[in-house]
This record gives C-alpha cells, sequence and structure tokens, in this order.
C-alpha cells in the first residue's frame, strides 16, 4: 500500500523537482538568465492551469489567456499603490471608486487574482461543458476575443490600449518556485481525485464513461474553473513580476506560444505540460538571441525570425509526434505509455 | 439615406459571404477550420500593394495569383501531411501557418503597416434613385455578388463542383468511387485562394492599408459567419456570413457611438451562444456534423 502511494506521488514529487532546478539554474546565471528562468516559472503555473483542463478532458482550450489577463488586471488594481492609483484611475466609474482606495499584500494578490479568473470560469463553465471538440475550440477562442475586447475598450477602467505600469515587482525566484510547486500540487491533486478519473474516462471514450453514469458535463466545469483560477494566478504572478503590461500582451500571440508548450510537451500530460513550459521558454530565449544575432556574429536578424521558427517547430511536431513528448503518460509512471500511445482519443461523437 | 444604409448593408453582407465561404468549403471538404485564410488574404493584400502603380485590373488579376500560390502552397506543405488528423490538430497547425505567414510577411516586406491610395474612381460617388451612393459601396456589392453567383455555378453546375460537395458530404465514400482526393482538395484551396482575393481586394479598398495583422479580421468574420451558418452546407454558410454582415452594419447604424467600441464582444457572446445552444448553427437542418 504504502509502495503503491510512493510510486504515484513520484509524477508531483519529480515536477516539483524540475521546478526547483529552474529556480537553483536562475539562481546561478546573471540577471538575463534569472529572468528567464522567473518567466519559466511562471509558465508552469499557467501550463499546469491549462492541462488541468486540457490535459484531463482531452479538449483542447484556446482562451485560457482570458483568465491569466483577469489574474493581471486585478493584481495591478490590488498592488498598484494607492497615489499613483489616484493619477491613473482618475475616470473610474461611480460604483466601481472603490477600486482606488483597495491595497493587499502580493499574496493576497496572487489569490484574489486566481479568484477574479475563477469567476469568469464559473460564468463560462455552463457553455464549455456541453461542447468538445472543434466547438470547443471556437468558444475557448470566443472567450478569449470578448475578454480581450472589453479590456482594450472600457478605458474608463482599463486604460484600454494604454499600458498599466506602477505594479510593484513582487516575484522573485522563490515566491515563483513557491507558485509554480503549489500549482502542480493542486494539479495532481485534481487529476488523482475522483472528478479528475471521470473526466479522464470521459476522454478515453466518451459514451462509455457516459454509460457508467459519469456525469461529463458537471466534471468539465469542475476542471474548467479549477484551471481558470491556476491560469489567473500565473497572470497575477506575471503582473507582478513585470511590473507594466499592456493588454496587446493577453492575445494570439501568447495564446500560441502555451499553446506550442503544451502540444510539444504532450497535451494530455501534466509532467508534458510542466515539461514542455520549461523547454519552450529556454527556446524562446536561445530564438531570441538568435534573432538578436548573437550566434550569428552580431548582425541581427529581421523581427520575426523566431516566431516563424516556433511555428516551424510545431506544425513539425503536429505531424510526426501529435502527442507530443509525453503521450498522455506522467514521468515516473511505467507502463502506461504504451497503452496509450497508440490510440488517438477520440473525440465526443466520432462515430456518430 | 435608406438606400444608402442598404446598399452597403447588402455590400457587407455579400463581402462576408465571400469571406465565410472560403472558410467553410475548406471545412466542409477536409475538416479544416482555417486560421491561416486570413494570411491568405493578406498575401493578395500585399500584391495590391506591390503592384500599386500598375493598372487597378492587373494588381487585381496579380493579388487572386498570389491568394491561390499561398493557399496551395500552405496544403502542400503544411495540412496535407496532415490529412485524416482530428479536427483540433488541424485547427493548432492553422494556427502555426498562420504565425509563421505573418512572421515572414513582418521579416520581408511588411515590419509596419503600409498605405494604399484606394483607386480614385472608388472614392466618388454616384446618384442612385435620389441617393448619393459611394462607388466603392456599390462595387463591394457588384463585385462580391458576381463572385457568389460564380461560386454557386461550380459548385451546382459542375463535375468539380459536384465532386467538391461529395467530398463535403463524405470523403472516404467520393474517394470510394472514384473522386480523385488529392485533386479536389487541391482545387478547393485555389477556390478558397480566389475567394480570399477578390476578398482582399474589396477589404484594402475599404482600409486603405495594408500590414502583417492585417488577416485578423477577415478570418474571424468567415470563422463566425460559418458556424452562425452551420458548416453542413456552402449555403448555410453564405446566408451566415451574409446576415453577419447585415447584423453588422446594422449595430453599426444603430449602436450608441459609446458602446461601438464592444461590437465584437457582442458578436462574440452571440457566437458561444449558438455553439452552446444551436451547434449545428441557426440555420442548417438537425444533423450535426461538427466534432
Amino acid at each position: 500500500m504504502t509502495t503503491q502511494v510512493l510510486v504515484r506521488l513520484r509524477t508531483p514529487l519529480l515536477l516539483c523537482a524540475i521546478a526547483g532546478v529552474v529556480a537553483v539554474a536562475g539562481l546561478a546565471g546573471g540577471p538575463t538568465v534569472e529572468r528567464v528562468a522567473v518567466l519559466a516559472l511562471i509558465s508552469i503555473v499557467f501550463v499546469t492551469g491549462l492541462s488541468t483542463f486540457s490535459a484531463n478532458s482531452g479538449i483542447m482550450s484556446f482562451g485560457h489567456v482570458a483568465f491569466m489577463a483577469l489574474g493581471a488586471y486585478t493584481a495591478a488594481f490590488l498592488t498598484i499603490p494607492v497615489p499613483l492609483k489616484g493619477t491613473l484611475f482618475s475616470q473610474l466609474p461611480e460604483p466601481m471608486s472603490f477600486l482606488r482606495e483597495l491595497q493587499s499584500s502580493f499574496v493576497v494578490a496572487v489569490v484574489v487574482g486566481g479568484l477574479v479568473a475563477a469567476v469568469l470560469g464559473l460564468i463560462t463553465a455552463p457553455g464549455i461543458a456541453r461542447l468538445s471538440g472543434l466547438q470547443s475550440g471556437i468558444a475557448t477562442l470566443a472567450v478569449l476575443m470578448v475578454t480581450y475586447n472589453v479590456l482594450s475598450s472600457w478605458t474608463s477602467v482599463t486604460r484600454g490600449s494604454s499600458s498599466m505600469i506602477g505594479i510593484p515587482q513582487a516575484t522573485t525566484l522563490w515566491s515563483g518556485l513557491g507558485f509554480a510547486v503549489a500549482a502542480i500540487i493542486v494539479a495532481w491533486a485534481y487529476q488523482s481525485s475522483r472528478s479528475g478519473l471521470q473526466l479522464r474516462a470521459s476522454r478515453e471514450d466518451y459514451w462509455a464513461s457516459v454509460a457508467s453514469g459519469v456525469s461529463v458535463g458537471r466534471h468539465r466545469a469542475t476542471a474548467w474553473v479549477l484551471s481558470a483560477f491556476l491560469c489567473g494566478a500565473a497572470g497575477a504572478l506575471y503582473a507582478s513580476f513585470i511590473t507594466s503590461f499592456n493588454v496587446s500582451v493577453f492575445f494570439l500571440s501568447t495564446t500560441f506560444s502555451f499553446i506550442v508548450m503544451v502540444v510539444l510537451g504532450g497535451y494530455l500530460s501534466l509532467s508534458g505540460a510542466v515539461l514542455g513550459a520549461v523547454g519552450v521558454s529556454l527556446l524562446q530565449e536561445v530564438l531570441r538571441r538568435f534573432q538578436d544575432g548573437q550566434f550569428t556574429g552580431g548582425s541581427a536578424l529581421p523581427a520575426g525570425v523566431a516566431d516563424l521558427m516556433l511555428a516551424a517547430l510545431l506544425l513539425v511536431v503536429l505531424i510526426k509526434f501529435p502527442l507530443g513528448l509525453m503521450g498522455s503518460g506522467e514521468l515516473g509512471q511505467r507502463g502506461r505509455q504504451q497503452q496509450t500511445d497508440e490510440v488517438e482519443p477520440q473525440p465526443e461523437g466520432a462515430s456518430a | 439615406m435608406i438606400i444608402e444604409y442598404l446598399i452597403s448593408a447588402l455590400g457587407l453582407g455579400a463581402l462576408y459571404a465571400l469571406l465565410t465561404i472560403g472558410v467553410a468549403l475548406l471545412f466542409g471538404v477536409l475538416g479544416l477550420m482555417n486560421f491561416a485564410y486570413g494570411e491568405i488574404i493578406l498575401a493578395a493584400a500585399f500584391a495590391l500593394y506591390f503592384f500599386r502603380e500598375q493598372p487597378w485590373f492587373f494588381a487585381v488579376i496579380m493579388a487572386v495569383v498570389f491568394a491561390v500560390v499561398v493557399a496551395v502552397l500552405s496544403e502542400r506543405l503544411a495540412f496535407h501531411p496532415l490529412r485524416g488528423a482530428d479536427p483540433v490538430t488541424l485547427m493548432i497547425a492553422s494556427f502555426a501557418v498562420s504565425l509563421a505567414l505573418q512572421s515572414v510577411a513582418r521579416m520581408t516586406v511588411l515590419p509596419r503597416a503600409q498605405g494604399v491610395p484606394p483607386e480614385s474612381f472608388l472614392s466618388q460617388r454616384v446618384d442612385l434613385l435620389g441617393a448619393r451612393v459611394s462607388v466603392l459601396d456599390l462595387l463591394t456589392f457588384v463585385l462580391c455578388g458576381t463572385v457568389l453567383a460564380a461560386v454557386a455555378y461550380v459548385m451546382g453546375r459542375t463535375s468539380l463542383g459536384v465532386q467538391l460537395r461529395a467530398a463535403a458530404e463524405n470523403f472516404q465514400m467520393a474517394e470510394a468511387l472514384g473522386v480523385k482526393g488529392n485533386r479536389v482538395i487541391a482545387s478547393a484551396f485555389v477556390i478558397a485562394g480566389v475567394l480570399a482575393g477578390i476578398g482582399a481586394v474589396v477589404f484594402v479598398a475599404r482600409q486603405g492599408a495594408v500590414s502583417a495583422e492585417m488577416g485578423l479580421q477577415p478570418m474571424l468574420v468567415g470563422v463566425i459567419g460559418a458556424v452562425l451558418g452551420g458548416m453542413s452546407s456552402l449555403r448555410g454558410a453564405a446566408l451566415g456570413g451574409f446576415i453577419l454582415g447585415v447584423g453588422t452594419a446594422t449595430l453599426e447604424a444603430l449602436l450608441p457611438s459609446s458602446l461601438i467600441a464592444f461590437r465584437d464582444a457582442f458578436l462574440f457572446t452571440a457566437l458561444i451562444a449558438v455553439l452552446v445552444v444551436r451547434p449545428q448553427g441557426l440555420l442548417s437542418g438537425s444533423k450535426v456534423r461538427v466534432s
């Protein structure tokens, strides 16, 4: 019994160790490396959130960056010093003017950021629970579009296309590591929970799981809200690290780089998401340096080279290894990979 | 006033129907929700910019040629190896193609937006039934209407159209009955390219500029229109796009100016509602063939 528990605990321990290695690497390198490491840790929080929904349900989401945006804006409202807020948000509509007086600590901001995102998750959950496959892909993208449109047009509250500035820098290597570990544990706990297991059953065979009494919609909604929370927290961490951001960050190109992470690692696996986040963060930094000309003798390449190479890599992976690095297996768990590697997950209604 | 509104609403409806058909055709034949559709339009728009000194007619032809070349190339390089993959994988792949093409545009020729001065005859106004109607609106309506009629003819009356519809209905069955899969898919991309090219001509004339990001809006129009109309038939998709265009023009005319900025939020909320309540689309029958 105890050995079984130990075997099952191997995955979260290994994943936390990977996050630890990222933090230590950041500590050992210079300021640039540290920056990459912190961003990688924030990406880990985000992709564990994303994979809480997409790995367990087998449904790809293109909309989670909307949750990240909400988390970031919440953190901005909670942590920008009150005097600065007075000038930044001079046109707040009356019912929201209490926002100007709010002030909270970093940890509270991260948690509240997650909660605000979870509220959006709760609002959208009834719709998402009913959809799968391509419809779900389009609907999640629509969630992102609506959020982006509101954030960029509601100028009196969100400052529209002007940047949010003056957020105190609070995310460090250690707090980033702490939240990454917490996110991994939460995601793992959900995956091993009754709801998570039933959702995974529906991923493997939708009709069989329905026939066995699994209430797929409810579990999809649960996973959706939980993943919204984690992605919102990632957004708050991001805002507190970058200190100023613009709404244009939370749109398609960011969505795309997170998709590259989960697809490369294997979008049906939590370990895959974490490995993908670390790998792609590293790769993006290398590509950025390549574009700046550090490997080609100082002559900078035109902007866009890095994006092009990332896109090409994603296409190659999709063609050659559609299930990514991990398939649907997890680190430290033997034997499960071979079982499911060969079987493509069947989208719901594919046989209908 | 009413006639001006009608012409501009019908024109926008016809343009959106055109864009929607391009998306719906590829979806029908190979299950591909093509996010790179906007970049095919970008290619055509670039041609218009590149040949802006040449006669307008020549630039239009080159725009269509550029769009077709990019559409066929994207099929060869990215979508052909993924034949038979599930729709979500294809959608992610088209995301990648879209980003790749955008990066290429940004790297080489369009690091920033470039103006394309509209042809002088387009900005004139003519008298029509007592109203001053802009030539651009008229051209949008006539050009898109003609192309739509041409598509309807090709799909309905020619052998290629029958094969395309058969492939959209059931690809394996169509292949078993002697339809050449590769040829049909290639011609679907060619048709989508032609539609994108014509769409781009109208689009650039309305915007007066080209930029690497310009493909996003027409692509979203196509996707929303296709979902609204139900993707099981081209006629439904065209109608969906048409309704979207007329609806957009009406929203713009009726919405108070403080809410116009949130137009897209309304549209996408409506899209989610349609997906949840009627996944088969507003206008199609009971059959769902989307997932």
